[in-house]
């Protein structure tokens, strides 16, 4: 795919690429002919209906979002695209946050509406607009919610985004990534496609080398077991490509005495529909946990480590499902600090003797609540943790954030500004840089293996893992 | 005082007063009629920390790394601001309370805080006019704003004196600029301050809900089990 950037700007003008949904049209794909995923129809009056969804999904956290903004600028500095490109005023928040809110002047507001040169309001009159716009929310923010934080009037710029991309994916006005990833938790309820045989025998697998590793036959992965203290839910990229997370918490589960289970429906955490703005999918599959948890009686929801299925299982899901939580729900990090907590588990720092550092997922610490839990496991287990700088609540997005790991067109740029996460990575001299989020692994080995930085990437779970004490033979267990 | 003076002064200004609440209302009442949804977690936090806190941020430079990294451009804010309120105040003084500004050394106060507010807004303007990203976003509207502001500000100095043995046409500008203001005013950006009651509400209770703010003053999730305590209203449980 050919993209280019335009003049002095960053925003890289993408066409838009079809020929995903054109397939899926063919194919006659339920999630298509059921009207749940939409397609682009280039005969459509697209415009005139992403007017309408304007003005039919506005809330009111968006609405005072929209008309707040007093275009003082101090979001600038608080954005990785814009630290990256200090002369491209087009990657600050603003910009982007205004590309959406002057079309709402124009047709929502008052003033814009009768003066709209007055305001700087602003209409879409084609396709071509409404390609641009998309181009704009999908590529050149991660929706980090950094520059919501730094905004004295409390313009949640994050919140515009993910709003402007939900009325551009409801006309198939997406990037092709989005697309083919939403088709695929559409299609299988997980986001990688991964069939059910593909899964158990997975599970199976994992559960062998736990096994072999404790040389204990007792050692399960249970599936679909009813009544158990944790129903614990995972990652799909666990199953297709590094399926040791899951092996890593089946050890300490076993060795901490959980009761737990997965389920065989409704086990992805992921929700693509965060990052493609679509709340029907968002709920459908946030849905399918919850739904999940009920059936098998579980007493709590664990997360495996990712960051936008925590927030979106443990945040958003329940207001896009219109399912009130009736279960507590925790990320497995949660899990593992209580199992130390409780002494349920022994560790041995030593183990970890290297320098380890730990980045915040932006949907998990700016999004969620968790900054101190994962530091307190980490201090635990390693024996040299260092802070990078800045942190917690003010760190800087791994940059493949808002779904952009799954955008092609868009990465040029955005391993362009990650010069700024790999300045801050460097910067700690840890050989190791630990997160929780599965997104951040990725994006985090893209900025290490582009920036040539001495470093590798851990999460919790194996670190954890790699500290465990286990107990002689005979006790718990 | 002069018939023109008196009127702008007083039936003038009450009729602008007036016009401006009445849009206020117009407007509040538009934006509830957007919806707002319901939460349906359990809480890691407190909504009501989380509201405070983010009403407050406006009082706490050291809680953005944007205000942190530039305290010169915080500094500029308040004092901006101060004089705002300065000169709003002086509005209602000169009319209802002249004898408060017989005191030489409260005129003196005023014009100390209304002239420091003039030089804030100068500096503001050349801020938009230099800084390539406030002249990318820059509407009419904004610039308009601020120069109506400096020029408030200027005309307020002025005023402030209440010596109209001396001259009437400073309080002439200030109290026409003053209406004009009160009927441009919800038109324009500089109604924000009617919005950020609404914005930091909404940001802070969805970020107090999840305790993510105020920052540091969460218990940890495990060893005991917060998520319990805190159900959503409904929940028959």
């Amino acid at each position: 795919m050919k993209s280019r950037r335009s003049g002095s700007s960053g925003v890289v003008r993408s066409p838009l690429e079809t020929g995903s949904q054109s397939q899926a049209k063919r194919d006659a794909l339920p999630s298509v002919a059921g009207g749940r995923l939409q397609t682009y129809d280039p005969a459509g009056d697209n415009v005139r209906r992403f007017l309408e969804l304007l003005a039919g999904r506005l809330t009111r956290p968006l609405t005072v979002s929209l008309t707040a903004c007093v275009h003082c600028g101090l979001c600038a500095e608080s954005c990785h695209y814009f630290l990256a490109r200090p002369d491209d005023p087009t990657m600050t928040p603003v910009w982007k946050a205004d590309q959406i809110r002057k079309v709402f002047k124009r047709h929502i507001d008052w003033t814009g509406r009768i003066l709209p040169w007055w305001v700087k309001a602003g209409s879409v009159h084609d396709d071509e607009d409404l390609n641009r716009l998309k181009n704009i929310v999908f590529g050149s923010c991660s929706a980090c919610r950094r520059c919501t934080y730094n905004c004295p009037m409390g313009v949640d710029t994050g919140l515009l985004v993910r709003f402007t991309r939900g009325l551009l994916t409801e006309l198939g006005v997406v990037p092709e990534g989005v697309f083919n990833v939403s088709r695929d938790q559409w299609e299988t309820g997980n986001q990688m496609a991964v069939s059910e045989q593909d899964y158990l025998e997975t599970l199976e697998w994992m559960r062998d080398e736990v096994r072999a590793e404790l040389g204990d036959d007792k050692v399960d992965i249970p599936i679909d077991r009813p009544d158990c203290d944790i129903l614990y839910t995972i990652n799909p990229r666990e199953i297709k490509f590094d399926p040791r997370p899951i092996a890593q918490a089946a050890k300490i589960f076993h060795v901490a005495g959980e009761s737990w289970t997965l389920p065989r429906w409704g086990w992805d955490q992921t929700n693509f529909g965060l990052f493609s703005g679509d709340d029907r999918l968002g709920a459908w599959v946030a849905r399918n946990v919850y739904e999940a948890a009920e059936r098998l009686r579980a007493k709590r929801i664990v997360i495996s480590e990712c960051g936008h299925g925590y927030r979106s299982t443990r945040w958003e899901g329940y207001t896009w499902a219109g399912f009130d939580q009736r279960v507590p729900t925790e990320s497995v990090v949660v899990t593992l600090k209580r199992h130390l907590d409780q002494g349920r588990i022994s560790v041995d720092p030593s183990r970890n003797a290297e320098g380890v550092t730990f980045h915040d997922s932006c949907n998990i610490a700016r999004s969620g609540d968790l900054v101190e839990e994962p530091r307190d496991v980490l201090r635990r287990v390693c024996s040299d943790f260092r802070e990078m700088t800045p942190n917690r609540r003010e760190n800087y997005c791994c940059t493949g954030g808002g779904g952009l790991l799954s955008m092609a067109e868009y990465r040029p740029l955005r391993l362009e500004v990650a010069k700024i996460k790999a300045e801050q990575l460097r910067a700690t001299g840890a050989k190791y840089v630990c997160t929780m989020c599965h997104n951040c692994i990725d994006g985090l080995n893209d900025v290490i293996k582009h920036y040539k930085l001495p470093m590798k990437v851990v999460q919790v779970l194996e670190l954890v893992s790699k500290a465990l004490v286990l107990p002689e033979k005979g006790g718990r267990g | 005082m002069s018939d023109m003076l008196r009127l702008i002064e007083n039936e003038v200004q009450l009729a602008a007063l007036a016009f401006l609440g009445l849009v206020y209302i117009v407007r509040l009442i538009w934006i509830f009629r957007f919806a707002s949804r319901k939460e349906r977690t359990f809480a890691a936090g407190s909504q009501g920390a989380g509201i405070r806190r983010s009403l407050a941020n406006i009082a706490m430079p050291w809680a953005m790394e944007s205000t942190r990294k530039d305290p010169w451009l915080y500094a500029q804010f308040v004092v901006f601001h101060l004089g705002v309120a300065a000169a709003i105040a002086a509005t209602f003084i000169i009319p209802y309370a002249p004898h408060v500004f017989e005191i030489r050394a409260v005129v003196l106060l005023f014009q100390a805080v209304i002239g420091a507010a003039f030089l804030a807004g100068v500096l503001r303007l050349v801020r938009r006019l230099v800084n390539p990203v406030l002249r990318l976003i820059s509407s009419a509207d904004d610039y308009v704003s601020l120069v109506l502001m400096i020029l408030f500000f200027a005309a307020g100095f002025l005023a402030v004196p209440n010596d109209i043995d001396r001259a009437e046409w400073p309080l002439i500008a200030f109290f026409g600029l003053t209406a004009f203001f009160l009927v441009y005013v919800p038109f324009s950006k500089i109604s924000h301050y009617l919005y950020y009651p609404f914005t930091r509400f909404y940001l802070g209770r969805t970020l107090g809900h999840r305790g993510a703010i105020p920052q540091g003053t969460r218990p940890m999730s495990p060893g005991k089990d917060n998520e319990r305590t805190s159900r959503p209203k409904g929940d028959p449980r």
